[in-house]
């Protein structure tokens, strides 16, 4: 059992990713009551966005040149393809039927996801990922692989900006006041429709910053990325309790290590031997989805939602 | 079952005064706000109750007390004796049927669809039944249909009865409410500002209906914000301001309470026109002589009461009050707010009393 | 295509304004322009006896004179049709009834139908054959008498629609966006129907049956003809023609009359639907098109289902084919197939007992936590349990997990079902017809269908369908009105799963094989999660036969468009978000919608979904 401080740290690291990427769906839900399938998919965009930048530097750029510009790619793209999804597809039924938006979202995904498989040379199958050179870090009994090593520097980052951009910012602060209530900060001269697209971009930033970790983790991008990886982000901001931004991160961290205990420990119980390991990972953190929306459906940090509800 | 009570309370009904809803220290507290402090309320058969006070008072809130959207944080409602259930749904069935403040119609159902979806709770038909579609199903289908199209009959839009509802102008859609409201057969309904936005036609239309309603047996309760309106129509009004019920009697009474006056009209600059405001309206000549405006607004009361002929309990709350309008009014007409406020503070303790 | 095609059902009825009598494009008086499109609708019809091309190598052979084949038969459907409406629209005797609702918006439909189909088999001969001099004499003039007709019938004058002017002082993008609306909007009222639908003469039942009767067989050697379709352009000519011309009898008002008489008779119109679908097979000669119409058959069923929990409830269900997957393993694995680890083999009528009951708990076990929640979670719920279920099911082979359901290589050689002494693996003979296994599960998957159809009607006219129509359009005032939300929307999700399973049993023993991949969220194969919403969206949530005619082009399209292939679910993915944004009431517009269009129609009876052939 003296492995359990590197299955930890394993799953704050997985945790952490899907944090990044549940922030995204978490600050939009919370501003436009809008669960935006087509996340997971903006997030495989800015991982082939970052993948892109590799293939056009030339060969031997060191990779320390080269990840700043990824990340930059990575950021441009996903954010662009958020905007425009805001603006032409989901703007326009804003105040229609509440399930024309969710379909909307279906579609975009797929059209996301396929435009990609077929236009992306050789993205058929999954894309190798440039990687960072170096080993693993020892630290006492826990070993930090090369490619974690982004997102244990990028993650605490990206929720600092956030917070301080949350709390501290006039934009920050608008886009509180339209998710307590639009309609009044809309009278309040807080400009809704630029809090959304800002929303948007956001998630989109934060996102990409996740995809890139992604690609350097699994040393892969692949056009499905996005579909598996953005149910459990959404499963994380639902665990967080959704419309909570700091509930998105904790709600990610909490499903990262859940998944990465049940995969190394349920083989353990006695009676379920054969349900443990990583094909039954992804069964594992439905299922805590599922008990979490049973138990306490406004999710751990979520009261201000159930409030409103 | 609730079904046979309110049937038998259509025919008691002159007979004996039950209380049908009976709200007890109402309290409801949003973290650390107190929307609603300690409101008690009843409403009694055959009564027309109205709830009055100024934007965020917490009539809102009081309501969706009674509704079963809150469960009140301290207190209790009773109806007809019984504890609401903490449902909205629960509600309904118990007995309490309402209607919304912003309409909130079944837009893309057919108007007679939007009253059978009222008679959900008295009628039982499940899935499988309407698999089957046995004779029983068939019989109480068209047993609903026919109730349906008795209320739409009621409420004068039996000849639209296949029009979608959100093509209905709007005091149609306003009367569609309350019939789909009626559907459950309810023993007592609560109207959410019914005639919001309504034309004077509009309005009277409604004023009509809802006595009519009340004739029918069933206890009606009213938010409303046209004074007038709530003073011609109802036998008591509650004044609920911050949280607080400041006042209950009958219109007088709470037309010439100078605390409702404040709490309403805040500004005292503001205060005289706007009290005077219904019966200036109601005898445009009388604007000189006091006893002019007091008999305008008895006659305004008195068909209303001459409609409903077992208003007894009402009619004795009247009877004190009736002095009231007249201390008021010439008070009102001296321009003298001070004055005003003076002559109601002498009538409030005991109606405070009363109530 | 389909958005055009759907105009003359847009209320595009505004007030008229000042009474310009000019067309759409202005050259021509109306006088002159009526006579140029009868002419060049004749002159239309005349060509498709002429050749087109002087080779056979364009597939259907046009080069034969005085003898239409392939397309030259489509062009000549709708040039007949245009010749008709125009004949009518001059008052020819005998012709009046074609165009109850005016005959101009028709005609302009019709010329646009013929145009579209005569003008891309002409782009088509041209860039398959290398270039337009491989047209013949005939081609030529049937270019230019479609062309000429076209702008003729655009000449047509029309109720110009009043329109916002544009502002002056807005800005420039506003500006064009104003105008581009108000131009839009010309277009729309150009091809609308003139007037009101004329009411129908009360005519006997007999001829109204009759009538009705010929429409259904009308729908059925559409339908047969696009089935049949045997090379890519005939099938893409098909949907134009289909599409423009189903769009021309809409805006002749047609569609309407029929209507009216399908709802008047409907009960008996559905059977007759029925009728027409179960002819379905003896119009074939093998079992070819037998199969896509099993397959069809089950993804329109499975569609159906969808459509009580999405188009009635209001649910969005994104992992709905997992429960057609439950039923159809449970039924594999209790079919005595020699893969399944139970190794009993039930009795059919059991095993779909089995099947859609498994999926009804599994459909409460994921609706009871979720379904007192806000909607959007059950959206992400089921579909994470779609996901869940495909890797359960590919885990539990025995080496990562429990042995159950044999991995990925799922559960094969389901035996054939054998009913009555009846085996439905074996071709049989009927009345000199002889129907082969797939038109034999033809029949069975019809019953099924024709169950969910029932129960799709039946539960939706009723106080359980109303209550759950009423959570859709207003969840809270639907409370108020003492209906038990979750009780409500629970029975929706699990009778719609439990239907979903009904037809996963029949499913594992049409395709012999059950395994993990024919149950995806989107894949190439239709019926998966996303293509059954999109059947349902498209085709109409909330009517019966919306999902039934969607479900019919989804699998059609892509199985008939084999060039499309890859861009297939990308192309896919963009119908879903253009839908959604123009036409979010999809092909057949709920009744609840329609009777927007016609307030004062008595002829409309209440809560009744419209009842159309569909499959």
């Amino acid at each position: 059992m003296n492995e359990l401080p590197q299955q930890l740290v394993n799953g704050l690291l997985l945790g952490s990713m899907y944090g990044l990427v549940a922030v995204g769906y978490t600050m939009v839900y919370g501003i436009v009551q809008l669960i935006n399938f087509a996340h997971g998919e903006i997030f495989m965009t800015g991982g082939f966005g970052a993948l892109t930048v590799w293939l056009i530097l030339p060969g031997g750029t060191s990779m320390w040149v080269a990840l700043p510009l990824m990340i930059i790619g990575a950021v441009i793209v996903a954010t662009t393809i958020a905007v425009g999804a805001e603006r032409f597809a989901y703007r326009p039924l804003r105040g229609g039927p509440r399930l024309a938006p969710l379909i909307t979202a279906i579609g975009l995904s797929l059209a996301l996801q396929y435009a990609v498989w077929v236009w992306y040379p050789e993205a058929k199958s999954a894309r190798t990922f440039p990687q960072i050179p170096g080993g693993p870090i020892e630290l006492g009994p826990v070993t930090i692989q090369t490619g974690d090593v982004f997102l244990v520097i990028a993650a605490p980052i990206c929720m600092a900006f956030l917070a301080f951009f949350v709390m501290r910012t006039r934009t920050g602060r608008g886009m509180q006041a339209t998710a307590q209530d639009p309609d009044t900060a809309k009278l309040m001269g807080v400009n809704t429709d630029r809090i959304i697209v800002i929303a948007f971009a956001l998630g989109a930033i934060f996102a990409a910053v996740g995809a890139v970790a992604y690609g350097l983790k699994y040393g892969v991008v692949d056009y499905k990325m996005g579909f598996l990886l953005g149910l459990k982000a959404f499963t994380a901001a639902v665990l967080g309790g959704i419309g909570n931004i700091y509930g998105a991160m904790i709600g990610g961290l909490v499903l990262g290590v859940a998944e990465t205990m049940a995969t190394a420990y349920v083989d353990q119980i006695p009676g379920m031997e054969q349900l443990g390991g990583q094909s039954w990972a992804n069964v594992w953190a439905f299922v805590l989805l599922i008990v979490v929306l049973l138990a306490r459906p406004q999710g751990l940090l979520g009261e201000r939602v159930a409030d409103r509800a | 079952m609730t079904t046979t009570t309110t049937k038998a309370d259509a025919t008691a009904e002159p007979a004996a005064r039950e209380t049908v809803l009976d709200a007890r220290g109402v309290t409801m507290r949003f973290g650390g706000l107190t929307a609603v402090r300690d409101v008690n309320l009843t409403v009694n058969s055959g009564e027309i109750v109205g709830l009055i006070g100024p934007n965020g008072a917490g009539k809102t809130t009081f309501f969706n007390c009674l509704t079963g959207l809150y469960v009140p944080t301290e207190g209790e409602v009773r109806y007809k004796g019984q504890v609401l259930p903490p449902k909205s749904f629960k509600v309904t069935a118990a007995g309490i049927a309402r209607t919304f403040q912003n309409i909130r119609l079944f837009n893309n159902m057919t108007v007679l669809e939007n009253v059978l979806v009222g008679r959900h709770t008295r009628t039982k038909e499940g899935l499988w039944s309407a698999l089957l579609r046995g004779p029983g199903f068939k019989r109480a289908e068209a047993a609903s249909e026919k109730r349906a199209m008795e209320l739409l009959e009621f409420i004068g839009l039996a000849d639209k009865a296949q029009h979608l509802a959100k093509n209905l102008p709007y005091g149609e859609q306003r009367k569609l409410e309350i019939a789909r409201a009626l559907a459950s057969d309810p023993g007592l309904i609560l109207l959410d500002e019914p005639t919001a936005g309504m034309n004077p036609q509009e309005t009277r239309a409604a004023e009509e209906l809802i006595f009519a309603i009340r004739d029918m047996g069933i206890a009606v309760l009213v938010i409303e914000h046209d004074m007038r309106f709530i003073f011609n129509l109802c036998d008591r009004v509650a004044v609920l301001v911050q949280g607080q019920k400041l006042i209950e009697g009958d219109s007088q009474t709470v037309q010439s309470d100078e605390r409702v006056i404040a709490a309403y009209l805040g500004e005292p600059i503001d205060e005289t026109p706007k009290a005077a405001a219904p019966a200036e309206d109601a005898a445009p000549a009388a604007g000189d002589t006091t006893e002019d405006a007091a008999e305008t607004e008895a006659d305004a009361d008195a068909p209303a009461e001459d409609e409903a002929p077992a208003d007894d309990a009402p009619a004795e709350e009247g009877t004190p009050a009736d002095d009231a309008p007249a201390e008021d009014a010439s008070d009102a007409d001296d321009d003298t707010p001070a004055d005003a406020a003076d002559a109601a503070k002498d009538a409030a303790p005991g109606k405070e009393n009363d109530a | 295509m389909t958005t055009i095609s759907e105009n003359p059902q847009a209320p595009a009825a505004a007030a008229p304004a000042k009474t310009a009598d000019r067309g759409l494009i202005g050259l021509l008086p109306e006088r002159t322009a009526r006579a140029v499109v009868l002419a060049g609708a004749a002159l239309t019809v005349a060509s498709c006896f002429l050749s087109w091309t002087w080779t056979p190598r364009f597939p259907g052979d046009l080069t034969v004179y005085g003898y239409p084949a392939g397309l030259q038969l489509q062009v000549l459907v709708t040039g007949v049709l245009t010749v008709l409406f125009a004949l009518s629209s001059y008052g020819v005797k005998g012709l009046g009834w074609l165009t109850p609702a005016g005959a101009d918006g028709a005609i302009k439909f019709g010329a646009l139908a013929t145009f579209g189909t005569a003008w891309f088999t002409v782009a088509a001969i041209s860039v398959q054959l290398g270039g337009p001099v491989n047209l013949e004499p005939g081609g030529v003039v049937l270019a230019v008498a479609t062309l000429v007709t076209l702008l003729a019938a655009l000449d047509l004058p029309f109720k110009r629609p009043a329109v916002l002017p544009v502002d002056p002082e807005d800005t420039r993008w506003d500006q064009h966006k104003q105008s581009r609306r108000n131009r839009w909007t010309a277009v729309k009222a150009a091809f609308a129907a003139p007037h009101a639908v004329k009411k129908l003469p009360p005519l006997p039942s007999a001829v109204e049956i009759l009538i009705i009767a010929v429409v259904l067989g009308l729908a059925l050697s559409v339908f047969t003809y696009g089935i049949g379709t045997e090379y890519d352009e005939l099938f893409l000519g098909f949907l134009i023609t289909a599409g423009l011309g189903f769009a021309a009898i809409g805006a002749s008002g047609l569609l309407k009359q029929a209507t009216q008489l399908t709802s008047k008779h409907q009960n008996l119109s559905i059977a007759g639907a029925f009728i027409a679908a179960a002819l379905f097979p003896f119009t074939q000669t093998d079992d070819q098109y037998a199969t896509l119409g099993v397959y069809i058959l089950i993804f329109a069923t499975v569609a159906l289902g969808l459509n009580i929990v999405v188009g009635l409830a209001g649910l969005l269900d994104l992992g709905y084919v997992a429960f057609l997957g439950v039923g159809a393993y449970a039924a594999a694995l209790v079919s005595g197939a020699p893969t399944s680890p139970f190794g009993v083999h039930f009795p059919f009528w059991a095993a779909i007992l089995v099947g859609a009951a498994a999926s009804v708990v599994f459909g409460v076990l994921i609706g009871a936590p979720t379904l007192r929640l806000r909607g959007d979670y059950l959206a992400i719920v089921t579909l994470g349990f779609g996901e869940i279920f495909r890797i359960t099911v590919m885990n539990t082979d025995g080496t990562s997990g429990p042995d159950i359901t044999n991995g990925s290589n799922g559960i094969a050689s389901i035996p054939n079902l054998n009913l009555f002494g009846f085996d439905f693996g074996q071709p049989h003979t009927i009345a000199g017809f002889t129907i082969g296994r797939f038109a034999n599960y033809f029949f069975l998957m019809l019953l099924i269908t024709a169950v969910v159809v029932l129960v799709f009607r039946r539960s939706g006219d009723s106080r359980i369908g109303r209550a759950w129509v009423a959570i859709r359009e207003d969840e809270t005032a639907a409370l108020a009105m003492g209906i038990n939300g979750f009780r409500v929307k629970l029975i929706a999700f699990a009778l719609g799963a439990g239907l979903a399973g009904l037809a996963g049993t029949v499913q594992a023993h049409v395709t012999y094989t059950v395994t993990p991949e024919q149950y995806l969220f989107a894949g190439p194969i239709p019926p998966n999660s996303a293509f059954l919403l999109a059947a349902v969206v498209l085709g109409g949530m909330g009517t019966m036969s919306g999902p039934l005619v969607g479900a019919a082009l989804l699998f059609l399209i892509p199985n008939k468009l084999q060039f499309m292939g890859e861009y297939q679910l990308f192309a896919f993915g963009v119908a879903l978000v253009l839908i959604m944004r123009f036409r979010p009431e999809g092909i057949i517009a709920d009744k609840r919608r329609q009777l927007e269009f016609h307030e004062n129609d008595d002829t409309h009876e209440p809560a009744a979904t419209p009842a159309k052939a569909g499959a």
